[in-house]
């Protein structure tokens, strides 16, 4: 076997272990999976109320936004909680590299995200009696949105301390804003130039454009174009995560 | 082929220089001990050679692999006891084992097999379910060493391991230390334990203020110390001024007071055990007890690294060993 194919080997069983670490850990309590699955129907009540529109359409932009705070939650809490009580210094000293320690990280929450999306699309095509026209589109949706927020998460974790609070503070002034810009609460069309400029930015932007057209068909950039611009986002969340682990540990 | 080469070996935090252009060689199998106090730079050294931190400058190599060139490769080698019992309470100690082999890369079988074994070694195979939060500090520092020796490693390193552990615990782990030296393993030991050091190690290091002061066998270094020798003395009475006069005895160095005891340290004890029968007869004082004493490991560590309070200096001595 071939130096560097081992090394990628050894990595992905290593990112593997520590996503299953993590799940455990973290994901699977009770607690966590309550508020998980209730934060959806918290955010439709948000959503709906004082709406118009019908409950079905909602379902997009419900969807874009459990996922987004699903998959960003967990890892910007045990992070730091890990440095705290220097179980990190564990995945520093193993012969892991940083590349491995992101994507295991981004991994659990990924997995976790796109269940609680799977779960929360399951009911929302019962309540809101609609369908899904495009599954593959859906699929890919919840997968790759997943994974590009919990990798956003883990890079915000990245900021080196072991403050919980810091890093939440950080993920929060960046997460919140992308609510309002992505084309979730307002739509693109309905946006000024400038806001359309900022929306393009944004990885929401494209997975809210993906799920929608999933649902409903319709789609402002093309499936392929978000396909490629939140594969795009995962790529550079997990190289810059990567560099500033490593920078971090200097 | 050294287990351990340190080059030179330099970390700097922003203007502040943490350990400063150290250097030593580990041979394989050897027990090293690094001694140093609060703030010497024993742990940044740690978090060097096991590639937790970078490094400013120097080199550190791991049998023959180099950690900053060679991450991986040196790390595959070497099995890291933090300070801190790292063990993840949520998981139960059979899950944080398996986890540990993971990292490690090792296939299932032989996580089971290590895992089993090393449950049964240091005593958690009862409890091998049992999530982790309800063990007792000794039991967590057990299983902090058992994580630390799933990959079977050829260089272990140790920060200060029985620190603060019940006796049946520390017993324990020092068993296993012993044992794993005898097949072989070469072990790094940080401790402030100096009387573990000098029991345990083939030489220690010494490092103050970032740099190295002495390394040596703990035997070699006290024999350094020619004047750290004493004259321990307790009379059936003591008086004021007592101490003053016995400093002015010749051949004497300084004086401590330690309970109904005076320690006279000296390079000389046989001079100064003909001046206490003369100087008892003189003050009509009667000595209950006299002990001559070789210097402590402990005593060289407080004269190497300035801990001591009011100690005169070092007037000769040779100075094998030290760096």
């Amino acid at each position: 076997m071939p130096g560097w194919f081992e090394g990628v080997f050894c990595d992905l069983g290593a990112a593997w272990a520590i996503a299953r670490k993590d799940m455990k850990i973290y994901y699977l309590k009770p607690s966590i999976l309550v508020s998980s699955l209730l934060f959806p129907f918290v955010m439709f009540l948000a959503f709906a109320i004082g709406r118009n529109a019908p409950p079905g359409t909602l379902l997009p932009g419900l969807l874009a936004i459990t996922l987004l705070f699903s998959a960003s939650s967990i890892e910007p809490v045990s992070i730091p909680i890990e440095r705290r009580t220097k179980t990190f210094d564990r995945l520093l000293a193993a012969p892991v590299s940083v590349q491995a320690i992101v994507l295991g990280s981004s991994l659990s929450g990924a997995i976790f995200a796109s269940a609680i999306g799977v779960a929360t699309t399951a009911i929302g095509l019962v309540a809101f009696r609609t369908g899904v026209i495009h599954i593959v589109a859906l699929l890919l949706g919840l997968a790759l949105t997943s994974l590009c927020f919990s990798m956003m998460g883990t890079l915000f974790a990245a900021y080196r301390t072991e403050n919980v609070g810091e890093v939440m503070s950080l993920l929060n002034l960046v997460r919140l804003p992308l609510l309002f810009i992505s084309g979730v609460f307002i739509p693109l069309a309905s946006m000024p130039a400038w806001g359309q400029s900022i929306a393009l930015l944004s990885p929401l932007t494209y997975a809210h454009d993906l799920i929608e057209f999933a649902f409903d068909g319709t789609t402002q950039f093309g499936p392929v174009a978000d396909t490629a611009v939140l594969v795009l986002a995962i790529i550079i969340f997990q190289a810059v995560g990567a560099l500033l682990y490593q920078r971090s540990r200097e | 082929m050294d287990a351990i080469e340190v080059i030179g070996l330099t970390k700097r935090f922003g203007d502040n220089v943490a350990v400063n252009g150290i250097g030593f060689q580990v041979k394989e199998g050897e027990t090293f001990g690094f001694l140093g106090p609060n703030g010497a730079g024993k742990t940044t050294t740690i978090r060097m050679l096991t590639g937790m931190t970078g490094i400013t400058s120097g080199r550190a190599l791991i049998h023959g692999h180099d950690i900053t060139r060679e991450t991986l490769a040196a790390k595959r080698l070497m099995g890291v006891v933090s300070e801190t019992s790292n063990v993840y309470d949520e998981l139960s100690a059979w899950d944080n084992l398996v986890f540990t082999g993971r990292l490690y890369h090792l296939g299932k079988a032989e996580i089971q097999r290590s895992a089993r074994d090393l449950l049964d070694t240091f005593g958690l195979s009862e409890r091998r379910h049992e999530p982790a939060e309800g063990f007792s500090k000794g039991m967590k520092r057990r299983l902090t060493l058992a994580m630390g020796l799933v990959n079977n490693p050829r260089v272990l390193f140790l920060d200060e391991p029985t620190s603060g552990l019940d006796v049946q615990s520390r017993r324990l782990i020092r068993d296993v230390v012993q044992d794993l030296a005898q097949k072989d393993v070469t072990i790094f030991l940080t401790t402030h334990d100096i009387e573990e050091a000098n029991v345990s190690c083939d030489r220690v290091a010494i490092i103050n203020r970032g740099t190295i002061a002495a390394i040596d066998a703990p035997e070699k270094l006290k024999q350094t110390f020619e004047s750290l020798q004493s004259v321990e003395v307790s009379f059936d009475t003591t008086r004021p001024g007592l101490l003053e006069a016995l400093r002015a005895l010749p051949q004497v160095n300084d004086v401590r007071k330690e309970g109904d005891k005076f320690r006279l340290y000296t390079a000389d004890p046989p001079e100064v055990l003909g001046s206490l029968c003369v100087f008892a007869k003189e003050h009509n004082l009667r000595p209950i007890s006299v002990t001559t004493l070789g210097p402590s490991l402990e005593e060289v560590f407080i004269r190497l690294t300035g801990l001591s309070v009011g100690m005169k200096k070092e007037a000769g001595g040779t100075d094998a060993g030290l760096v």
